[in-house]
């Protein structure tokens, strides 16, 4: 029982950031309809300056990586989306994908192929004892995290003029301009937001694993596009879902498959995805057979 | 009268036109492969690489191309089939002390390498033809997501499944040295008259119908899924023999070489040189193959005069990294905007009266 | 230097899509307190040039907003100069709250004071917002859409409206309602283009109606012409 209780625990937080990881990807998309395969890259960029300036001390060092995420999710948008506002939501994945390459590429030449580390968050990496079930102290903050993190997102879109413009410009790009809005302020604060999200997800996973390398956000990020678009790349509420199911999914899997099937768990999650995309190519979360705007 | 010649003219164009881009790519590899034969060794070798992502591309065009869907998986089936001709070249008492933990029956499979590149392209294409009367449902990013899932689960399967291959971390060695440059180039050829002679075909042109307007093709009676199996099957098998292929250049087998990275690649090569031709394919892989080779010479150092001018390690991916992000904004359509290579003597791209345009 | 006229002018409009052209130079001109109805056939570029006026879609020739010119702005820059566009099928934002979409329509307005008159005006002239406010904008009723979607567009205080098919899918109380504060608006002093396809209805509201007639205006009308069948059948059909 206790076990099981670990394993959940474990589980919602693994949820928790894949699906804060795809809810940045879902933001960007819902206004330019890009699935950006690079915000893996901005990810581990935020890891990377956790890394190297922990040590100047943690108010330092997490603003720092805010800074860093947003700064580089804003220039990705300058100078490469920007310039593709015509192109299909295929091209301009198959773009994220170049640039994600490309970012990689650049991280091995400045940071070598070897992995960085540093104790991040180290006073974060025990357990305690919760009416006798042991859980991970970092699982608990995650959790604390991510529902703080959503619920200022929410208040924010839901209560701020520029919150209220990004969701009228994510439901009808044509007629938010059509009424004022600045499609240049709505797309730059799209990015924007996603690169304070990103920094999150890199915060919690450099303190997982303690350990950086170029392709730190690699993994993370195919999972969280894949989970946004299962639970409806369309709408912030399913990308949220979509991804918290498949980290809660592949964390699950990883805490019970049996010794000789849990190298295959990754095989089962895109499995697993292509089965939902198979009944529910829209997304789980849009009702009936919604029409995909892709 | 001489309306009657001139559309007789007319028509030998318009007959003529395609079998010319089709002989002109052709005689482009030829040319390309002969030139580079007498280089030195180890450029042949990138050579024989750059040929079978020629191939790869091929196969992927004749996927992407007619139907517009997008496919990151293809590279799935390029996998199966090096696996496939990876486990039935080598020797079996290898496979015995090194690939320990297979089946037994994969111990005893043997066949000759050339039977072997055609099983894995069957194979190749059963995977294909398994996969896609659920895939092919799907459209523009939920086709790309499900395709990259199936890269996914195929790549895993191969790197941990030892049932059929080497532990994890392993690699599948010892697969013979049986395949030339020659050859290679001749595998190439046919790939591209296979891809021509699909374009021709009833259900490629159906599919392009269904490209420029999905709804009108529906509504036509067209069943799109169907033709789309097809085309998917087909090009599996192509990928399949690609993959065959790159097993025997490579000589050696992980997994992780036929994943992303490869995915990156090849869709790079296509995007360069157009996704919507032929022609686009070949000739985006062949300058990219020659822009890539280019660049291995810089990193080592090219004299010019008295000077040596190098790049350092590391820049060369990320030059080619920017080459397709530069032109997927800049010039989306490729090299080659989508079209063929045309018959010179046509003065534009006009359509001929009546006629139906061939390419698109 | 041109004088600041509160007004609409558009002079050679020409708006075309991949080669195909919709609009072929159209002359029209919308002083405060008109109203100017815009009436023609399915594809005769009535919603082309509503859409070449914002900016939203590529055009030339000369568009003044109250006297200043608006080429190469884009559509969010343009309804900062005083002008809001109705769009055609309303297209509000149908997840979000009646009060959110008219909130919405404050982005554009140029002054940042008067807001809560403005909303008063609003609820006076649509007295169902007011009382469905908290809804989301997606349950009402498209009669109520579309007097949201004039709201919202009020809410920006622009000088001059642009309205495409207003009264599409509304029952005949639901158009009275909309073109009576349609009315109101125009005695206030703003400038009223109405693009339709209900010809007698607006001919007889608009103090002048333009016929466009494949991309361009082929006919004049007043209010007097409402109840001439023969000048209705040459405008749609000659």
């Amino acid at each position: 029982m206790n076990q099981f209780i670990q394993s959940l625990v474990d589980a919602i937080s693994g949820g928790a950031i894949l699906g804060l990881a795809a809810l940045s990807i879902g933001l960007v998309f819902g206004v330019i309809r890009l699935a950006n395969f690079a915000q893996g890259e901005i990810i581990t960029a935020a890891a990377y300056t956790l890394i190297f300036t922990w040590q100047l001390g943690w108010f330092i060092s997490i603003p720092l990586s805010i800074v860093v995420a947003v700064a580089l999710s804003l220039l990705m948008e300058f100078t490469v989306f920007s310039r593709m506002r015509t192109a299909t939501p295929a091209t301009l994945l198959i773009a994220s994908f170049g640039l994600s390459f490309l970012l990689q590429r650049v991280y091995e030449m400045l940071f070598t192929n070897t992995v960085q580390t540093a104790p991040v968050g180290s006073a974060l990496a025990q357990s305690i004892d919760v009416g006798g079930v042991r859980i991970q102290m970092l699982s608990v903050v995650t959790i604390i995290l991510a529902g703080s993190l959503l619920y200022g997102l929410t208040l924010f879109l839901a209560k701020s003029s520029l919150g209220l413009q990004l969701q009228a410009a994510a439901a009808d790009f044509q007629t938010a301009r059509l009424i004022g809005i600045s499609a240049s302020r709505v797309i730059g604060l799209s990015f924007a937001l996603s690169g304070v999200l990103a920094a999150a997800v890199a915060f919690v996973s450099t303190v997982q694993t303690g350990a950086v390398g170029p392709s730190f956000g690699v993994p993370i990020v195919i999972l969280a596009l894949v989970g946004a678009v299962i639970g409806g790349i369309d709408k912030l509420s399913g990308a949220l879902a979509g991804g918290f199911l498949v980290g809660f999914a592949t964390s699950m899997l990883a805490s019970w498959l049996p010794q000789d099937f849990s190298n295959f768990r990754d095989a089962y999650v895109f499995g697993l995805v292509i089965l939902v995309l198979l009944f529910r190519p829209s997304g789980l979360l849009i009702r009936g057979r919604g029409v995909a705007r892709t | 009268m001489s309306e009657i010649l001139s559309k007789s003219k007319a028509s030998l164009r318009w007959r003529l036109g395609p079998l010319w881009s089709l002989a002109s790519l052709l005689l482009l590899v030829y040319l390309v492969t002969l030139a580079n034969s007498f280089m030195g060794e180890s450029l042949q070798v990138q050579l024989q690489f750059a040929l079978v992502n020629l191939i790869i591309v091929v196969a992927l065009q004749m996927f992407i191309g007619t139907t517009g869907v997008l496919s990151f998986g293809h590279i799935a089936f390029v996998a199966v089939g090096a696996w496939t001709v990876g486990l039935l070249t080598i020797e079996p008492d290898l496979k015995r002390s090194l690939l320990s933990d297979m089946f037994p029956f994969l111990f005893d499979v043997q066949a000759p390498w050339l039977v072997a590149v055609f099983i894995g392209g069957l194979v190749g294409g059963l995977l294909a033809l398994i996969v896609s009367p659920f895939l092919m449902r799907l459209n523009g990013l939920q086709a790309g997501i499900a395709t990259f899932a199936l890269l996914g689960v195929v790549t895993q399967v191969l790197t941990y499944w030892s049932s059929i291959g080497p532990r994890s971390g392993q690699s599948m060695v010892g697969i013979p040295d049986v395949l030339n440059l020659q050859t290679t180039m001749f595998f190439a050829l046919g790939a591209i008259v296979i891809a021509w002679l699909f374009q021709r075909t009833r259900p490629a042109r159906l599919l392009r119908a269904a490209r420029e307007d999905g709804i009108a093709a529906a509504a036509s009676g067209i069943n799109v899924v169907s033709q789309r199996i097809i085309a998917f099957t087909i090009s599996g098998i192509v990928a399949g023999v690609a993959g065959g292929l790159f097993a025997l250049t490579n000589r050696v087998l992980q997994a992780q070489q036929l994943g992303i990275e490869l995915t990156f690649i090849t869709l790079a090569m296509l995007v360069l040189g157009g996704m919507l031709s032929l022609s686009g394919a070949v000739i985006g892989a062949l300058v990219f193959s020659v822009i890539d080779v280019g660049l291995v010479q810089l990193q080592a150092g090219v004299d010019i005069g008295s000077f040596v001018v190098s790049i350092p390690q590391g820049v060369r991916p990320i030059i080619l990294g920017l080459i397709l992000v530069g032109f997927l904004i800049f010039r989306p359509s490729g090299l080659t905007g989508g079209r063929e290579i045309v018959w010179p003597f046509r003065s534009q791209r006009q359509a001929l009266p009546g006629v139906p345009p061939e390419n698109e | 230097m041109p004088t600041h006229e509160i007004g609409l002018q558009v002079e050679n409009l020409c708006v075309s899509y991949q080669g195909v052209p919709a609009v072929r130079g159209v002359d029209l001109e919308v002083k405060a307190g008109e109203a100017i109805g815009l009436i023609g056939p399915n594809g005769a570029g009535k919603s082309s040039t509503l859409l070449g006026i914002m900016g939203a879609t590529a055009r030339t020739g000369t568009v003044r907003i109250n006297g200043i010119d608006v080429a190469g702005l884009p559509p969010e820059k343009v309804v900062r100069q005083g002008v809001a566009l109705v769009p055609e099928g309303r297209h509000i934002f149908s997840e979000l709250s009646v009060l959110n979409n008219l909130k919405l329509g404050l982005v554009g307005r140029r002054e940042k004071t008067g807001i809560p008159e403005a909303f008063a005006e609003v609820f006076t002239l649509f007295p169902i917002l007011e009382e469905f406010q908290g809804r989301k904008a997606g349950l009402l009723s498209g009669g109520q859409q579309q007097q949201l979607a004039i709201a919202r567009s009020l809410m920006a205080n622009p000088d001059i409206i642009l309205l495409d098919e207003p009264s599409l899918g509304l029952s005949p109380t639901a158009v009275d309602t909309v073109f009576e504060a349609l009315d109101v608006v125009r005695k206030a002093g703003k400038a009223v283009l109405i693009v339709e396809q209900r010809a007698e209805f607006t001919i007889a509201f608009s103090d002048k109606t333009f016929v466009l007639h494949d991309g361009l205006i082929t006919l004049t009308l007043g209010p007097s012409d409402a109840n001439n069948v023969d000048v209705l059948t040459e405008a749609y059909f000659g």
